[in-house]
């Protein structure tokens, strides 16, 4: 910082003053702690508190993106008899549903206690909505994913076969509502907090997880081996959606108060992320590099969820970023 | 005021949970002297632990932020400013050396928001709302999601890290919730010994800070305002602050918002999202299966 | 102190704290009232509610200067210089309170042609100065006419020679500019408070002082206090509501601890210690010595025989002098330093410390852990494991190779102590007020309280006493150890309080008025309680173990100390303030001399001529039926000596005294004289410290020369709110501990500056006697003085650290030097000098030379001057006795 440095210097004349006169004359010396800059706000102690929040939640926002998004290509897959790619799509979801809540409960405080969050349903709370959310995805995604199979082996027979193949149709139409939720909930849920960084990015948020979420299933196919066109070009469209969210992100900038998203570690982790999910992508599909595209997308997808709960921590600690977030 | 003894509403016991009457806290840093016996006494009360024994240098702020373990907290604030008609040394003569300085001491706490961050964000029903409008955790139903604690637009909650007792909960001020339903007042007001903390009825106390800020204006202070944010979302806040000069210094917000109040438009793109989805995945089927 | 003790008569706050709160200007000096006495503050803060004006004058700002009207920084130790200037400012504008002056003190009393005040010449020293002896003789001092109670007087106040000319004259050097050079206060300031405290006072307004050791530790702590109370006795604030000099004591009873003494040369109720020698061989020559003609003290044989009959019972009677040969007689200085040098050169033994820990808490403490290691046995009791408890193998010497665990041969005894909520006694506070306290829980394990411990000790003793027939050992066995025990085992402590009180002695069967009638043994021991110290009698029918605190447990049976239900402003119905429940004492003075109030808004007591006695919101400190106009016949003795005007009922004349023509070692009258360690020369003085001053010379007890370019800074110290003295009940608690976890020195920005280091760097304090390490904590709070042109910086440490613990710090008292003032032997822990270095210090062998190349510790070393060599008399007394003005530390 520039002011720091004119302070240096200041310093360094006091310096000599002190050195001859043994005194430094007059004001200007710094009363906060004596010679040394002085932090903004209360001795530059944070003004929020930053999220306790740790590695297992980006993950899970990950997770619980793909996972939310992945009952969709089911859902195209069964309408269109794609049967392989509604089981692969399925395969995502179900995963999916077992490994977010496991994240979810891990970084609780209280892990045993994690049934006290389907105690209340309020829904001014995302995490309560976003808990609901997890509970009825979970409920309709695994069981979908063990029907199809169910009706794929043709394990019971006859009409009670039909009846399982039914079922797993609306199980997994269940699962691509809530998915839907899922997917795009985490967003709502950082936005809706006192995190400046967070809360003044409280629109994009929902759509860059939920279009993160949605090219993440598709890129997982992609890479399953279902390198079809209609996934070349849904990857090509969310890539281009967060091209420009990334625009969007650059041009959005609220100066102080969010600058942890564009300077610093976790500025870099968010914009590298956006490369990586946004441009990147589009050249690869351009020159015919599907799978590299894919990876690229979710490396990218993966960074910029990281990317985001660092800048949260970065940003909650920043008293200025508190002050300019606030008219 | 000060000298009521046994009158005064930080001493006298009361009825306020039984009869439902809203309480709050006026705290007043004119007459506070950083003695951090209300720190103190909540934290011995309340068997808080104590939270490392780091020395900040800043000013004889050891404590440096309200948190899970540290529910009171006395801030000293050094500034390059005269307080009300101070003489603070030859600094402040009027002659050309003036150089002003002054030193502020504030005893910072949970504010019990009207319409309260933590409350509303907290997944489990953990956080309530009491008979006399205080918010309080229920340490037995947190589950530790850690949502509250980015919820505060204050940074007064937080979830206790390990290896301290009770590890994993979110803690913050109960407003000595115990005490008050036996008629006692909280620990951190009874201890006070200039009567800087100020319990009694929200009502009573809001008339009472409105008063004291034109006392001190009277007297000089001409910075002397009070911090209570009643035109933002928050709504007011149960423990106000009379402020010497802005609210940034203190660590306060300027103007403190609930966190929720853009859940409408972040739900909206949340929908439109999830409806993008569908369409973008029905085209890229219908179009280039 | 007998600060107050010679000014006023008695040795306590003349005031309550509640009191405070109707003062309409507060002059905190000499302590950081807010931070050291913050539930005593809130009084402070009601004034300023009502619209008083604060003052806080303070080497730092503290956190009491944050709440005050007007902060004044002022050089450590020059306290005397700045009130000497608004004496100076009084009298030279004819501002003091006339009326008071005249009557209440000795003012115009006449002073002898031959006394030499310390101003003629500028020498500093006054007439009766005996260089050999490094003493004074204070013949000279005295009045002209009949001894203390007949002095001559000329109440125009005109006579060259009376005390106000003479006070007059010896502040007339104390100028603005002076003060300004001298303390480092541009006279704008000093204009300030002068205004400010001049405009509250007169019939309808006081001023009050507040103190305590930011002016008692200094080499002169004495006089400061006398220039206060010359300073409130001109502005007429003493005995008046809101006035008064409020001393802030130390721990929770310390005024307790001075009243019913712990020091070695008085006894209980400020009797004097007997002295071996022949002026004092026999009860008579003793008594005699000690007896005023008139005033209060002409009772002091009925209160001295009182308290042999509670020492030794049925065995004192009048043909064995009620035991006075029993009565141990004091060869000399006994006070701590003292015997610290003794257990150094081996000549002591063994050592009881019980409640202290000296180890962290006295000066010199390298040389204090020394000592400890020297001794053959040591008991300490406690509640944790302190320094001087683990000096032998956890302590800096050890660390640094100094001392050897293998090679120390003191055998420690730790006792575990029970703390005051576990046990059952009394305090008496700082404004003399007995709270008795009930014990709230058991202690735990093997604590126990002092009581059963020196109880079960008194009993083996005498024991052993009554079994060896030694006739040495005939003191043990003379005592009346009567007390009856709780079912604990513990002693009654409410008998010890009604034995304290005094009764009558003989038995009486189902007397009406007696309390634990029966001892131990079921015997019937002792009559009817007595009511008031009037009672007493020195023909052996009384018995009182301390005269003052008379009627705390009276023939009523009441444990008054226990009161609790206060019923008025002063807090009369809550606790009991000795004397006889007086809140504000001297209180005659708040009536003019007619009796009536001086206003309607200060009236306190007054004489009420219908029921021909005084009346009014508090006890009188007057005989109650003695009218505003009586007059004493030539002959009468005692009180009945005394006017019916003469508020100050100690002194031989009733008066308040300006100038002190006997009981104080240093001086008739303050003068300003240099901390004995010191940046620069004295400017008003050829002296430059107290000539009297003990300096308790030692190889290891260096001081530096004045103006010592090696030792730049001044240095001082204080306590911080969080903890509390040598932290042994501070800085084991972790709610205390985390509130200020490391040792640290203030510092200015500009001197910081000039050092080259940051808030928050480590440097390390370097003395002569020591050197610490602290981080610096650089704030605007401290402000360099300009003294003379030439800028001073003061550094400030708090001295709460050492090596036991959860936190670990360096031990402040590393860094002082012992010396003792001449009348208190107190040591100078608030003004020294010192270096400050950046950087850490270094850990094990390497500290000493490192510390060397800084501050010499052996060899021929440059001394102060003005410090007597090796082996010469250290100064101090030619005469001794001034219990009677109150003693305490
Ligand atoms: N929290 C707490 N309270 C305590 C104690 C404690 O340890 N902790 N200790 C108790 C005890 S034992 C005592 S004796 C009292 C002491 O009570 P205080 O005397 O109030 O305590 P200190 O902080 O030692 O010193 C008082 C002030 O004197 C200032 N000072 C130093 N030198 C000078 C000087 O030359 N002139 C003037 N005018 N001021 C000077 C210091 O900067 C400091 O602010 O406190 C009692 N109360
Ligand atoms: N440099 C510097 N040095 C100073 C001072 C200063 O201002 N500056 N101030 C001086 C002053 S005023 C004082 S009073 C001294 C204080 O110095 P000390 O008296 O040596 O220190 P304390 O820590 O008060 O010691 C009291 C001890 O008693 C123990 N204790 C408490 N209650 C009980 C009990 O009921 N029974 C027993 N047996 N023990 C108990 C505590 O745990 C503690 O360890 O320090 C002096 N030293
Ligand atoms: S200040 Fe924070 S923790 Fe306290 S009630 Fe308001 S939102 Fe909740
Ligand atoms: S951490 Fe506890 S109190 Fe906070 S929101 Fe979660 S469940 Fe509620
Ligand atoms: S009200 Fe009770 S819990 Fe809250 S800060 Fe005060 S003492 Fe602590
Ligand atoms: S107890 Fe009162 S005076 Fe002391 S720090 Fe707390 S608010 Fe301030
Ligand atoms: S520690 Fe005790 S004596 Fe000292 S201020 Fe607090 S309450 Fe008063
Ligand atoms: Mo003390």
């Amino acid at each position: 910082m520039s002011a720091d440095r004119n302070f240096e210097e200041r310093l360094e004349s006091w310096r000599k003053e002190a050195k001859h006169g043994g005194a430094v004359s007059g004001r200007g010396v710094n009363v906060a702690g004596g010679p040394i800059p002085r932090r903004p706000g209360y001795y530059g102690e944070a003004v929020v508190r930053p999220p306790v929040w740790t590695w297992e939640i980006p993950l899970y926002f990950f997770a619980g993106g793909a996972a939310g998004m992945a009952p969709l290509f089911a859902c195209a897959g069964l309408f269109l008899g794609l049967t392989d790619l509604a089981r692969a799509a399925l395969w995502i979801t179900a995963a999916g549903a077992i490994i977010s809540p496991i994240l979810l409960i891990m970084d609780l405080g209280r892990p045993r206690l994690f049934l006290n969050m389907l105690r209340v349903f309020k829904y001014q709370s995302p995490m309560s909505v976003g808990a609901w959310i997890l509970a009825m995805f979970g409920t309709f995604a695994v069981p979908a994913c063990i029907a199809f199979e169910l009706h794929l082996h043709h394990v019971l027979s006859g009409s009670l076969d039909t009846f399982v193949a039914v079922v797993a149709e609306v199980l997994t139409f269940g699962a691509a509502y809530w998915g839907l939720g899922l997917a795009t909930y985490t967003g709502v849920l950082i936005g809706a907090t006192a995190i400046p960084a967070w809360f003044l990015h409280h629109v994009l948020l929902p759509i860059h997880f939920g279009t993160a979420g949605l090219g993440c299933a598709a890129a997982i196919l992609e890479l399953l081996g279902f390198q079809i066109r209609p996934l070349f070009f849904l990857g090509m469209f969310v890539a281009t959606i967060e091209t420009l969210l990334w625009l969007w992100l650059e041009f959005d900038k609220h100066g102080p108060a969010d600058r942890a998203l564009h300077a610093g570690g976790s500025g870099w982790l968010i914009r590298s992320g956006e490369i990586l999910s946004g441009p990147l992508p589009i050249i690869f599909r351009l020159t015919n590099l599907v799978p590299l595209a894919a990876v690229s997308f979710l490396l990218g997808a993966l960074l910029s969820r990281f990317g985001w709960i660092a800048a949260g921590r970065v940003s909650g600690k920043d008293p200025e970023a508190v002050f300019a977030s606030q008219g | 005021m000060i000298g009521e003894g046994t009158q005064s509403t930080n001493q006298r016991k009361h009825s306020f949970a039984q009869d439902h009457v809203e309480v709050g806290f006026f705290t007043d840093p004119s007459v506070c002297i950083g003695c951090k016996a209300c720190e103190v006494a909540c934290k011995e009360w309340n068997e808080v632990p104590d939270d490392g024994f780091t020395w900040t240098g800043n000013s004889y702020d050891n404590t440096g932020h309200l948190g899970a373990s540290t529910w009171r907290h006395v801030l000293f604030v050094e500034q390059d400013r005269t307080k009300g008609n101070q003489i603070a040394g030859p600094m402040s003569l009027g002659n050309d050396s003036e150089d002003p300085f002054r030193w502020i001491f504030l005893s910072d706490v949970c504010k019990h928001c009207e319409n309260a961050g933590c409350l509303e964000a907290c997944p489990t029903g953990s956080i309530v709302r009491t008979e006399v409008g205080s918010v309080l955790v229920q340490n037995d139903v947190c589950n530790g999601c850690g949502y509250c604690v980015v919820a505060c637009p204050f940074g007064v909650i937080d979830r206790r890290p390990e290896p301290l007792p009770d590890a994993g909960g979110a803690f913050k001020c109960t407003f000595c919730y115990d005490r008050q339903k036996s008629g006692l007042t909280p620990a951190c007001a009874k201890v006070c010994p200039t009567e800087s903390i100020v319990f009694g009825r929200l009502d009573d106390l809001r008339a009472r800070g409105a008063a004291r800020v034109r006392t001190l204006q009277g007297q000089g202070y001409d910075d002397a305002q009070l911090y209570d944010p009643q035109e933002t979302s928050v709504g007011g806040i149960h423990a106000f602050f009379l402020l010497l000069g802005e609210a940034e210094a203190y660590g306060l917000p300027p103007r403190p918002q609930i966190p929720t109040i853009y859940l409408k438009s972040s739900w909206a793109a949340a929908v439109v999202t999830a409806i993008g989805a569908i369409a973008a995945v029905g085209a890229a089927f219908s179009f280039f299966a | 102190m007998p600060g107050l003790g010679t000014s006023f008569g008695r040795g306590g706050a003349t005031t309550a704290q509640q009191d405070l709160a109707r003062s309409d200007c507060i002059l905190i000096e000499g302590s950081s009232m807010a931070e050291a006495h913050p539930v005593g503050f809130r009084w402070v803060m009601k004034a300023k509610e009502n619209g008083a004006t604060i003052i806080h004058v303070d080497p730092r700002f503290s956190r009491t200067s944050a709440l005050a009207d007007i902060w004044v920084p002022i050089r450590a130790g020059s306290d005397i210089a700045f009130l000497g200037g608004i004496i100076r400012h009084v009298l030279e504008n004819d501002l003091c309170f006339r009326e008071y002056v005249v009557h209440y003190t000795n003012a115009s009393c006449i002073l002898r042609p031959e006394f030499r005040d310390s101003d003629e010449g500028a020498t500093g020293y006054f007439s009766g100065w005996n260089e050999e002896k490094r003493a004074y003789n204070h013949e000279s001092w005295l009045y002209e006419g009949e001894g203390l109670s007949y002095p001559k007087r000329d109440l125009s106040l005109q006579d060259a020679r009376c005390v106000y000319q003479t006070l007059k004259r010896h502040f007339s050097r104390y100028t603005p500019e002076m003060v300004e050079q001298v303390c480092g206060i541009p006279p704008e300031l000093f204009q300030k408070v002068a205004d400010a405290l001049t405009s509250a006072s007169g019939p309808e307004k006081t001023a009050a002082i507040c103190y305590a050791v930011g002016w008692t530790h200094h080499s002169k702590g004495v006089q400061v206090i006398r220039t206060a109370a010359i300073l409130q006795l001109l502005l007429g604030n003493i005995g008046r509501p809101g006035g008064g000099i409020m001393a802030l004591r130390g721990h929770a009873s310390i005024q307790g601890s001075t009243d019913i003494p712990t020091l070695y040369d008085i006894l209980p109720g400020y009797l004097s210690m007997p002295r071996a020698g022949k002026d004092e061989e026999t009860l008579q020559d003793y008594l005699e010595k000690h007896t005023n003609r008139t005033g209060l003290w002409q009772q002091f044989p009925a209160y001295f025989v009182s308290l042999l009959k509670a020492y030794y019972g049925v065995r004192a009677t009048s043909s064995n002098d009620f035991g006075y040969a029993w009565v141990p007689k004091i060869t000399g200085d006994h006070s701590y330093f003292s015997f610290l040098y003794k257990m150094l050169d081996g000549e002591m033994e063994g050592m009881f410390l019980m409640g202290q820990n000296p180890a962290v808490g006295a000066q010199n403490a390298r040389l204090e852990r020394k000592a400890l290691s020297r001794l053959k046995w040591l008991v300490v009791r406690d509640m944790v494991e302190i320094e001087s408890a683990a000096f032998w193998y956890d302590s800096p010497e050890i660390e640094r190779g100094e001392l050897k665990t293998e090679e120390i041969e003191t055998e420690v005894f730790f006792f575990p102590a029970a703390g005051h909520a576990e046990k059952e006694g009394a305090f008496t506070n700082t404004q003399r007020l007995l709270q008795w306290r009930e014990k709230a829980v058991d202690p735990p394990g093997d604590c126990r309280s002092e009581s059963w411990f020196i109880h079960r000790l008194a009993l083996r003793l005498i024991e052993k006493a009554k079994a060896s027939g030694e006739p040495n050992d005939e003191p043990l066995r003379a005592l009346d150890w009567w007390y009856p025990e709780t079912k604990d085992g513990e002693p009654e402590m409410e008998a010890v309080l009604a034995e304290i009180n005094g009764w009558k002695t003989t038995p009486e069967v189902n007397a009406t008025g007696s309390v634990f009638t029966h001892d131990r043994d079921g015997q019937l021991h002792h009559g009817p309680q007595i009511d008031e110290y009037e009672e007493l009698k020195d023909d052996g029918t009384t018995a009182s173990g301390c005269w003052i605190y008379c009627g705390v447990y009276a023939s009523d049976g009441v444990n008054k100390a226990l009161a609790r239900q206060s019923n008025d402003y002063l807090g009369h119905g809550w606790g009991f303030a000795w004397p006889s429940d007086r809140r504000i004492i001297y209180n005659r003075a708040s009536a003019a001399p007619n009796g009536k109030p001086w206003s309607e808004r200060k009236k306190l007591v007054w004489w009420s001529a219908e029921n021909k006695q005084w009346t009014g919101q508090d006890v009188v400190d007057f005989k109650k039926d003695k009218s505003p106009d009586y007059r004493p016949d030539g002959h009468a003795r005692g009180l009945e000596a005394l006017p019916g005007d003469a508020p100050f009922i100690l002194h031989e004349d009733g008066l308040g005294w300006l100038y002190i023509p006997e009981g104080l070692q240093d001086g008739p009258l303050p003068t300003h004289y240099e901390p004995l360690e010191s940046p620069v020369n004295n400017k008003l003085y050829e002296r430059d410290t107290n000539p009297v001053e003990n300096w308790f010379t030692r190889e290891e007890n260096r001081f530096a020369p004045p103006g010592d370019t090696r030792f730049p800074f001044v240095l001082t110290t204080y306590r911080l709110t969080e903890h509390h003295t040598a932290g042994g009940m501070s800085r084991f608690l972790p709610h205390l501990a985390e509130l200020q976890p490391e040792m640290f020195v203030e510092i200015s920005p500009e001197a910081a500056v000039g050092l080259g280091i940051k808030n928050t760097d480590y440097v390390c304090i370097v003395t002569l006697r020591g050197a610490i390490e602290v981080r610096a904590l650089v704030s605007r709070r401290m402000r360099p003085l300009q003294l003379n042109g030439k800028t001073v910086h003061q550094v400030a440490i708090p001295f709460h650290w050492g090596s036991a613990g959860p936190i670990r710090g360096d031990v402040a008292n590393d860094l002082m030097a012992i010396s003792g003032e001449p009348n208190v032997t107190i040591m100078e822990t608030k003004a020294l000098v010192c270096n400050v270095v950046p950087g850490r210090r270094p850990r094990g062998k390497e500290f000493l030379p490192w510390l060397d190349s800084f501050a010499p510790q052996s060899g021929p070393a440059v001394l102060h001057p003005e410090q007597p060599p090796l082996g010469a008399p250290s100064g101090g007394k030619l005469e001794s006795g001034h219990g009677q003005h109150g003693k305490s530390a």
